[in-house]
């Protein structure tokens, strides 16, 4: 286990260094605070200084690693203000979103894998299979579009932003509205990433209900007369337990690519939009810290689903 | 619109006539007595306010933020014709230099400290004082001013270096600032002034008809009536200003009723959102020209064939820009040949007009030189002498912008479609936000000025003109390298005229120089204009009593609405 | 060493089964031919194949000229309508599957060969070739792939080119541990060895004896990574990160969003270009899947995909499979 641990942190130093070859070895002066052109002087100089850019690669990534040392992610170009700051609610505001929308994906996706396992060869087996090829090969994006036009205005739905801008503001709102309301605003986004997520899932889980269902001992428990729901219970739930919840640190990568095509969509106010107004603003530094931040989550919820196997399956001993 | 032509704006003159600017006008100063009768005034907007400090700002929304919460001189009138906002009345000196303004009297800040001449007095002072560094953005608006006295608390006197003919223009732009509150802030070298924020140390002391209740740059800022402002008091209750990221949202929002006001309504939507039965659409022409950005920078090394008034002349003959009124626009333009637009009165009508002719286009191009190779794309010769360049095709860049109020990507095709008409290839680059795509234009600007104005053959961009002609034929001039101009354009002739109409009081003297000036830039084609833009916003049948002709021109534009 | 190995112990038994029937020839037409949902995969497929390499002839219009009104409603004329530019969506449409399908094919490609090269050379060497190739497989593979993709689209130009090499570079990973595993179980064979214990030379093993083997798993591969591609080039070209001279189905449902497409119920404008990306991908998914099927009717969890990842116990040892 330790050894997993170890492995983890050394992934996380090659991904530090990752970021640092990409953004800054690689597009070199393109990215440079010295060419901003709305920069003060001030701050150029400052940046000239604190990141060494005057100075040798090998510099420049040492002065990177101290700064990181002291969760210093550099500053954002247009605002000269630091990336941190910037950070902070984007990330709230994407989380319960994701959240939300990866839980739907599970439920659904372990339901109808289920179902379908168990009914092999039947019509909710080929219906679930079907449906869930179909949203999952859908373009999320696409699909955001779509509920924006079909579903929205049919059902009342709001199809941008977090929240009711002037709910609470001249007159005062009761905890339970503002909740309703930041709900209503995160279904359709919410639903879009699940979407295309549960398609994933279920195919997944499917599969690995069929090889659990194929497992000898559960002819055995079969052949003992026990009913086929509590074999499925028992058995082969537990047993698929383990791929679906590696699966889902598994599909982080996704569910952050995805997310940002959906807050795009549903100007939906979080990281992903975030991610895109830095590309649209140059602003380099911003995406450099973004980008180490959705890598480093992806290591960490690896590192997690890997201490969990090792936990929970008995054939596992290192 | 582009956000920073608006800074432009904000620096703007109307010369309308120094005339009609003498003599006392009074604005319709009886204040409606009582609270607000309407709800909150909900306006959808894709600018943000970025800013509430006048000398450090970029966003054309931040101006009218300022308008709202501080107290100026002089204002428009629903007429277009100046009215005082604080000021009840003035008057200038025989020799033109000085202008007393008597302002309202027993007005008082939102903390209750009364507002006195003291204040615009020390903001011109301060503004002046520092005019090369820290207070540039609002230096521009106070040219050719020496100093501000303030003989009494109603009475502000502005003593200028020469006479000036479009003052009221200038001063219509100009924040006035509480000292109580500035004043300690400015620092060594009025560095402070650039740096404080108002916005961000709520309550803000204000001497405008509103104070704000909450600020969020890309969400919700909430405007409250202040009951003790001097002029007319606002109708809505509140006003909530929402930052959309997309105008499409801000049209749902309006549709379901969340919404009273989108100020900008996108080309494409406009027919949509007439069909709805909840919303009133109008449409004013603007101040807004589209425009093919030649660099004109006579230093340029690359692409020197683009210099050439004749070649640039004849790619423009072949831009069909009635399609463009119609794909791009809906239909909501018209042609425009001058930098100024139809908006001024001192637009020179004579100019061109530029005729779509492909065919004569493609005579002209064969006549200069630039013969067409085997795949069709002509080649420019080579040169000799100082800038020697080796025989080249005639293949360029387009930079845009991805900040525009319309479809550049559309307009683009078909600039690309008359280009390719007349033998020139073009390819898109896309450009990043105003900030990023200007950074291009410029090159370096801490830079030596031999690496500035390299970076780019053409771009596609707009402006946003004015009454006054001043700014907008200020940008093309050698002291807006790195601050406003684009082109990169360096005609001494040309800067020696700018100079002059800054200074020159009678109108039909002025007007001659403003027309050749005119003149000047369309001859050399530092730009090609395209179109001229209306402004389209929409706004709920709940409400009435908008004056859409006043953005960012007055006051009244957020305190006039009331809902039915 | 990581969570993510393409298959468990005890399915390289099966793989091994699979891979003796695969060496029989006409396996992957055998195993398309069996599979109905994958013969209507191929032929979707190749419909669209046939579309995109005569669109030149089967446009009704020039897509890129205005030849009606803008968001004009479908008609006699304009069977799928016109979109925000005035051109007829049905030949923009035709238009955008060159592109699309192209860049497909091509970064499949592209990933394919350097993910199958890595794949061959760690497997085919084993030790410390193994070893550093599969390290460094790992690292790539934690890294998420559509911001990296992003920006990697904003960083270097937005040219057709660029996006190519952008997505095979990204994609390449899960490819390299699949025909990783396959070859390894390749070499153990006999005849393999025999040749070996003959005088052959690497190369010729390589080419004549391992790669024949792998072919089948490196063709279901190719054909779920040109969907992934095509997935990977709308993300690209929806954030207006694509190239902007070409007009791909990415495109269109970008040019629907900021088109204000919805505002003016324009639903021509944006279902279409989104139902042929769906129905590529779907065709290609069936496809691949009937293949992986065959070669391992047990192994249903399949690599369906390979955004995702048949998930393996950790224990350290690089050599276990």
């Amino acid at each position: 286990m330790v050894k997993r641990i170890a492995y983890a942190i050394l992934t996380v130093f090659i991904a530090i260094t990752l970021n640092f070859v990409l953004f800054r070895a690689l597009s070199g002066d393109a990215v440079s605070a010295l060419r901003c052109k709305q920069c003060s002087k001030a701050f150029k100089e400052a940046q000239r200084r604190d990141l060494g850019l005057d100075e040798s690669k090998w510099v420049q990534y040492k002065l990177y690693l101290a700064d990181l040392a002291h969760f210093d992610l550099g500053n954002s170009v247009p605002s000269e203000k630091p990336v941190r700051g910037e950070l902070i609610v984007p990330i709230k505001n994407s989380l319960p979103m994701i959240a939300l929308g990866t839980l739907f994906a599970i439920v659904f996706g372990t339901l109808v894998g289920v179902v379908a396992a168990w009914r092999r060869g039947t019509f909710a087996d080929k219906g679930g299979l079907y449906t869930a090829l179909g949203f999952y090969s859908m373009p999320t994006q696409w699909l955001g579009l779509m509920l924006i036009f079909f579903v929205a205005g049919a059902v009342g739905l709001p199809t941008s932003g977090i929240k009711t801008p002037t709910l609470g503001l001249f007159t005062d709102a009761s905890t339970w509205e503002v909740a309703v309301d930041r709900f209503k605003h995160m279904i359709l986004p919410a639903l879009t990433l699940g979407l295309v997520l549960y398609g994933d899932y279920a195919l997944i889980v499917r599969s690995a209900m069929l090889e659990t269902l194929g497992e000898d001992y559960v002819l055995t428990a079969r052949a003992k007369g026990l009913k086929n729901w509590t074999i499925v219970r028992r058995h082969g739930l537990r047993n698929a337990m383990l791929p679906i919840i590696t699966l889902v640190a598994l599909s982080l990568g996704f569910i952050i690519g995805g997310s940002i095509t959906v807050e795009y969509v549903f100007s939906y106010p979080g990281l992903g939009l975030l991610t895109v107004e830095a590309i649209d603003k140059r602003d380099f530094p911003l995406l450099q810290a973004i980008f180490m931040l959705l890598t480093l989550s992806v290591i960490f919820f690896n590192l997690i689903a890997d201490l969990l196997y090792f936990k929970f399956d008995p054939r596992v001993t290192t | 619109m582009r956000a920073r032509t608006f800074v432009g704006v904000a620096l703007a003159v109307v010369g309308l006539s120094a005339v009609l600017g003498f003599g006392a006008v009074s604005s319709g100063g009886a204040a409606t007595a009582g609270a607000s009768s309407s709800g909150v005034l909900r306006i959808g907007t894709v600018n943000y306010i970025d800013s509430l400090n006048p000398f450090n700002y970029i966003e054309s929304q931040a101006v009218i933020g300022q308008m709202m919460v501080y107290p100026q001189l002089v204002q428009y009138s629903p007429a277009m014709k100046f009215e005082g906002d604080w000021a009840s009345s003035w008057k200038t000196s025989k020799n033109g230099k000085d202008w007393t303004f008597r302002l309202r009297p027993n007005a008082k800040w939102s903390d209750g400290v009364p507002m006195t001449a003291a204040d615009p007095a020390w903001t011109i002072n301060t503004t002046v004082k520092y005019a090369k560094d820290a207070t540039a953005v609002a230096a521009a608006a106070l040219a050719h001013v020496k100093s501000a006295a303030a003989p009494n608390a109603t009475t502000l006197v502005i003593h200028y270096e020469s006479p000036v003919g479009n003052v009221l223009a200038q001063l219509e732009q100009f924040m006035i600032l509480p000292k109580h509150v500035w004043a300690a802030k400015a620092g060594a070298d009025g560095k402070g002034l650039k740096t404080y924020h108002p916005e961000l140390h709520l309550p803000i002391v204000s001497g405008g008809p509103y104070t704000i209740e909450q600020y969020e740059k890309k969400g919700t800022t909430a405007f409250k009536p202040y009951p003790g402002f001097y002029g007319p008091k606002s109708h809505a209750s509140g006003v909530a200003l929402t930052y959309y990221t997309n105008s499409d949202a801000a049209i749902a929002d309006l549709k379901r009723g969340n919404l009273d006001w989108a100020d900008q309504v996108p080309f494409q939507a406009v027919k949509a959102v007439k069909k709805l039965s909840n919303a009133v659409v109008t449409s004013i022409p603007s101040g807004e020209t589209t425009n093919i950005t030649w660099n004109s920078n006579p230093a340029k090394k690359k692409h020197r064939e683009l210099l050439d008034p004749r070649v640039k002349k004849a790619l423009s003959m072949c831009v069909d820009r009635k399609q463009i009124i119609d794909v791009v626009f809906a239909g909501y333009a018209t042609t425009v040949e001058s930098i100024v637009g139809h908006i001024s009165p001192l637009e020179n009508p004579n100019l061109g007009p530029l005729r779509y002719n492909c065919a004569a286009a493609n005579t002209a191009l064969d006549k200069l030189g630039y013969t067409k190779g085997s795949n069709g794309i002509r080649v420019a010769p080579a040169t000799s002498g100082a800038n020697a360049e080796a025989a080249h095709p005639m293949q360029y860049e387009i930079m845009t912008p991805t900040s525009l109020d319309f479809n550049v990507n559309r307009a683009f095709d078909i600039v690309k479609k008359g280009f390719a008409k007349v033998g020139v290839k073009v390819t898109q680059k896309v450009g990043g936000d105003s900030t990023a795509a200007y950074a291009i234009e410029t090159g370096d600007c801490s830079g030596p000025e031999s690496k500035q104005y390299q970076g780019f053959d053409i771009a596609m961009w707009d402006w946003v003109g004015y009454l006054d002609p001043d700014f907008q034929l200020s940008v093309v001039t050698k002291d807006q390298w790195c601050s406003w101009s684009d082109t990169g354009a360096n005609n001494p002739a040309y800067d020696k005229l700018y100079a002059k109409q800054g200074t020159t009081v009678n109108p039909n003297k002025r007007r001659a120089i403003v027309y050749a000036m005119q003149k000047i830039v369309w001859d050399n084609f530092y730009y090609t204009q395209l179109v001229n833009e209306f402004a389209i916003d929409a706004h709920s049948t709940k409400w009435t009593g908008f004056y859409p002709q006043l953005n960012a021109y007055s006051k009244r534009y957020w305190t006039n609405p009331s809902e039915k | 060493m990581s969570l993510i190995e393409p298959l468990q112990a005890a399915d390289e038994d099966a793989l091994a089964e699979g891979i003796a029937r695969s060496s029989r020839p006409g396996f992957v037409r055998t195993a398309i031919a069996g599979n109905r949902a994958a013969l209507v995969g191929l032929a979707i497929l190749a419909f669209f194949v046939f579309v995109a390499v005569f669109a030149p002839f089967l446009e009704p219009y020039d897509p890129t000229a205005k030849t009606g009104p803008v968001y004009d409603p479908p008609s006699s004329a304009h069977w799928l309508g016109t979109d925000d530019g005035g051109g007829d969506m049905l030949s923009l449409l035709i238009a955008g599957s060159r592109v699309s399908l192209a860049v497909g094919f091509i970064a499949a490609l592209v990933a394919i060969l350097i993910g199958g090269t890595v794949g061959i050379l760690s497997g085919y060497f084993g030790g410390k070739t193994d070893t550093v190739l599969m390290r460094f497989t790992d690292y790539m593979l934690v890294i998420p792939d559509i911001p990296l993709m992003i920006i990697a689209a904003a960083l270097f130009g937005r040219n057709l080119k660029n996006i190519i090499v952008i997505i095979g570079i990204i994609y390449w990973t899960s490819t390299a541990r699949l025909i990783r595993a396959q070859v390894k179980s390749v070499r153990e064979r006999v005849y393999v060895k025999r040749a070996q214990a003959l005088g052959a030379g690497n190369r010729r093993l390589v080419f004549k004896h391992v790669l024949p083997q792998v072919a089948p798993l490196l063709i279901a591969n190719t054909v779920l990574m040109i969907a992934l591609a095509i997935f990977a080039e709308t993300f690209i070209s929806f954030l207006g990160l694509g190239d902007p001279s070409t007009i791909s189905w990415g495109r269109l449902i970008e040019n629907a969003f900021t088109g204000e497409a919805t505002i003016n119920n324009a639903w021509w404008a944006i279902v279409p270009p989104g139902v042929c990306v769906t129905i590529v991908i779907l065709a290609c998914t069936m496809i691949g899947q009937s293949v992986e099927d065959a070669l391992n009717p047990r192994l249903a969890v399949g690599h369906l995909s390979v955004r995702r990842f048949r998930v393996r116990t950790l224990d350290g040892k690089a050599g276990a499979e």
